[in-house]
C-alpha cells in the first residue's frame, strides 16, 4: 500500500533541513512518508546508517546535504558524495534495487526542490512497492 | 627499482634455502648486527603442511625456517599489530601480507619506520587440509610421507623421504576442486613491490635467489648483507628479467580470467542465507582492526535472535566499512563454518571500487581519495 511506505529522510542541518523547512513553510504539498532525521552534514553520515534504516523497515532512503561547495564544514559532502557510491555498490548485492536509494544536494532556498523531490522519490518507491528483506 | 641474483655464502643457509637461501641470510644479517628485535617468518611443526608464523630472535633458529611452505596460508599483518607494534622487525610477506600491512600502516597500526618487508613472490598457496586430500587422491604418495614441496613451472611437486619425487599439473588439480585456494587462483599481484624487496625464483639460476630492489631500505639490506659477507650478488641477464616479466603476466592475466569467471556467479543472498553470525571472518580479517570497538557489536546492530542475520545489516556493514580495502588473503574463507565464499564477495566489491578509483589495496599510494579522505572530489 503506497500510503503505508516508509521513508527515512537523513538532511543535513545547514541546507536540506532548511529546503524541507521553506516547503513546510510555503505549505507545499507532498506526500507525508518521509521521517526526517536531522544531522549536521552530509559528511556525518555513514553507510551502515542507510542499512539500519532499510533493516528497521524503511523502503527508500533519502539523503539530502548543501550544493558542492557550499557544505558548512568545507567538504562534508565531498566525502558524503564518495561513499554514496559505495552504498550503491553493496545494496546491488544485496537485493536491493538501487532506485531505493537516492540523494540530492538542496539549498535552504530551495523548497520547490524539496517539495519535487519527495514526490519523485515516492512515485518511485509506489512502482517498486515494500521492500522485503 | 633494480634487479640482482642473490645467493647465501654460508653452505648451511644455502642448502635449507628454498633458491639461494638469500632472504635467510639477510635476515641473519639484520639479527646479528642487531638492526632488528626479531624476525617474523614461517616455521614447520610436525609436517609441511603446518607451518605456523613464529617470531625468531636467534639466527641459529632461522635455519628450521628456511624454504617455502605453500601449505600454509598464514596471514602476518594482524600479528604485527597486536603483539609486535613497538619492536623493531624483519617480516617474510607473500604479496597479500605486504598488502594488509600496507593497509595497517594507513590505519596507524603498523610503523613503518619500525619494519622491514621482505616480500616472496606468490603463485598461490594451498590450504592443508585439501592439500592433504589431493596428495592421496592425485599421487602415488601417503600425505604423511611427504617431507617437501615445492610449486615450480605450473607443477605442484612432492618430495618424499627416500628423495623420490611426483609431480601433477597445477591446472589438473584445480580442473577437479584441488590445488590452490580459491582466492589464490583470482589473485592478481604477484610480486610484492610495496616490500623492500620482492624475492622469488622467477627469473633465476639454480640456487639462487632473484631479486627486485623496491626501495633504498632495500638497497641498504642487500648492500648490508654483502658487505657482513654473508651474500653474494651478481647481475641477471637481460633475458631472466624478460622471462620472469612474461611469467607474472601470464600469471596475472590466468588471475583475471578467474576474476572474469566468478565474480559473475556469486550469488549473494543465497550465501547469506547460511550464515549463523559466528563472526569468524570478521575476527580473522587483517583489515578489521576495530575488535570490542567492532560496530556490529553496538547494541542496534547486535542481533542474536536472528539467524541468518538481516545480511545487509551484518556483512553489508562490514562490507561498507572495509571492502575497498580487501587484500583478497581468503583467510575468512577458510575460517568461515559454512563454507560461504566470504572472499569472493569482498574482492568483489574491491574490483568494483577500483573500477570507480583505480585503488588497488594495499598496492596504491593513494591515488585516489579513498572513502574517508579530505579531498575534494566527486566519484
Ligand atoms: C607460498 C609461496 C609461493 C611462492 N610462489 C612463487 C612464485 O610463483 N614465483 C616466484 O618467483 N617465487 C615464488 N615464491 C618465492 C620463492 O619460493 C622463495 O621463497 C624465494 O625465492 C626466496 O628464496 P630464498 O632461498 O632466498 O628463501 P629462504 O632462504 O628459503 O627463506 C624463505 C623465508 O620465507 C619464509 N616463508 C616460507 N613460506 C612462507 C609463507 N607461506 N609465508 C610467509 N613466509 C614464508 C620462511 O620462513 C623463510 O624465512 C613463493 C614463496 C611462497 C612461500
Ligand atoms: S592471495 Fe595471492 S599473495 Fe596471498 S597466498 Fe594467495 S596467491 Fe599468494
Ligand atoms: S575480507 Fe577476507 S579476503 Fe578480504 S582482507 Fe578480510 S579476511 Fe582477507
Ligand atoms: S564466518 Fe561464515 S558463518 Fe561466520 S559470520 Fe562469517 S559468513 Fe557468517
Ligand atoms: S553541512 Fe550540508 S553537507 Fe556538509
Amino acid at each position: 500500500m503506497a500510503d503505508d511506505l516508509k521513508i527515512v529522510g537523513l538532511l543535513c542541518n545547514w541546507c536540506c533541513y532548511g529546503g524541507a523547512d521553506t516547503a513546510g513553510t510555503a505549505r507545499m504539498q507532498y506526500s507525508p512518508n518521509i521521517r526526517i532525521i536531522r544531522v549536521m552534514c552530509s559528511g556525518r553520515i555513514n553507510p551502515s546508517m542507510i542499512f539500519k534504516a532499510f533493516q528497521d523497515g524503511a523502503d527508500g532512503v533519502f539523503v539530502g546535504g548543501c550544493h558542492i561547495g557550499d557544505c558548512h564544514y568545507d567538504a562534508g559532502n565531498y566525502k558524503w558524495s564518495r561513499r554514496s557510491k559505495i552504498v550503491e555498490d553493496i545494496l546491488e548485492e544485496f537485493g536491493i534495487e538501487k532506485e531505493r536509494f537516492r540523494h540530492e544536494w538542496i539549498s535552504a532556498s530551495e523548497g520547490e526542490k524539496f517539495q519535487k523531490t519527495m514526490e519523485e522519490f515516492h512515485n518511485t518507491l509506489t512502482k517498486l512497492g515494500p521492500l522485503e528483506l | 627499482m633494480s634487479y640482482v641474483l642473490a645467493k647465501s655464502q654460508n653452505d648451511d643457509i644455502h642448502k635449507a634455502g628454498e633458491c639461494g637461501g638469500a632472504v635467510t641470510s639477510i635476515l641473519k644479517y639484520l639479527l646479528d648486527e642487531e638492526i632488528v628485535d626479531g624476525v617474523l617468518a614461517l616455521s614447520p611443526q610436525n609436517d609441511v603442511y603446518d607451518a605456523t608464523p613464529t617470531f625468531i630472535t636467534e639466527s641459529d633458529d632461522l635455519l628450521s625456517a628456511a624454504g617455502s611452505y605453500h601449505c600454509a596460508p598464514t596471514m602476518i599483518g594482524d600479528l604485527v599489530q597486536k603483539y609486535l607494534f613497538d619492536k623493531k622487525v624483519a617480516i617474510t610477506v607473500k604479496p597479500c601480507d605486504m598488502r594488509a600491512v600496507e593497509e595497517l600502516i594507513i590505519r596507524h597500526k603498523i610503523n613503518r619506520d619500525n619494519i622491514y618487508l621482505i616480500g616472496l613472490n606468490c603463485g598461490g598457496t594451498v590450504s592443508p587440509v585439501s592439500g592433504r586430500k589431493m596428495i592421496d587422491l592425485f599421487y602415488e604418495a601417503d600425505p604423511d610421507d611427504v617431507v617437501s614441496e615445492e610449486i615450480d613451472k605450473g607443477k605442484f611437486i612432492i618430495e618424499l623421504a627416500d628423495g623420490s619425487e611426483e609431480a601433477v599439473k597445477i591446472h589438473d588439480l584445480e580442473e577437479e576442486g584441488y590445488g590452490r585456494r580459491n582466492n589464490c587462483q583470482r589473485c592478481d599481484v604477484k610480486i610484492p613491490r610495496k616490500a623492500n624487496i620482492a624475492c622469488g625464483n622467477w627469473g633465476a639460476e639454480d640456487g639462487w635467489t632473484f631479486i627486485e630492489i623496491n626501495d633504498e631500505k632495500g638497497q641498504e639490506l642487500i648492500d648490508g648483507a654483502k658487505k657482513a659477507g654473508i651474500l653474494e650478488t651478481k647481475n641477471p641477464a637481460q633475458g631472466a628479467i624478460d622471462g620472469r616479466e612474461k611469467v607474472e603476466g601470464i600469471m596475472i592475466k590466468m588471475a583475471k580470467k578467474v576474476q572474469d569467471a566468478t565474480y559473475p556467479t556469486v550469488s549473494e543472498m543465497d550465501e547469506w542465507s547460511r550464515c549463523i553470525s559466528c563472526y569468524a571472518c570478521r575476527d580473522v580479517c587483517p583489515i578489521c582492526w576495530c575488535f570490542e570497538n567492532c560496530e556490529l557489536n553496538k547494541p542496534y546492530f547486535k542481533d542474536e535472535q536472528n539467524i541468518p542475520p538481516t545480511p545487509i545489516a551484518f556483512q553489508g556493514v562490514r562490507l561498507s566499512h572495509m571492502s575497498f580495502s580487501c587484500v583478497d588473503c581468503g583467510q575468512c574463507d577458510d575460517v568461515c563454518p559454512m563454507d560461504i565464499p566470504v572472499s569472493l564477495i569482498f574482492d568483489k566489491l574491491q574490483k568494483k571500487y577500483f573500477n570507480r578509483t583505480g585503488y588497488v589495496a594495499g598496492v596504491s599510494d593513494d591515488i585516489k581519495p579513498p572513502l574517508y579522505s579530505p579531498e575534494k572530489t566527486e566519484l
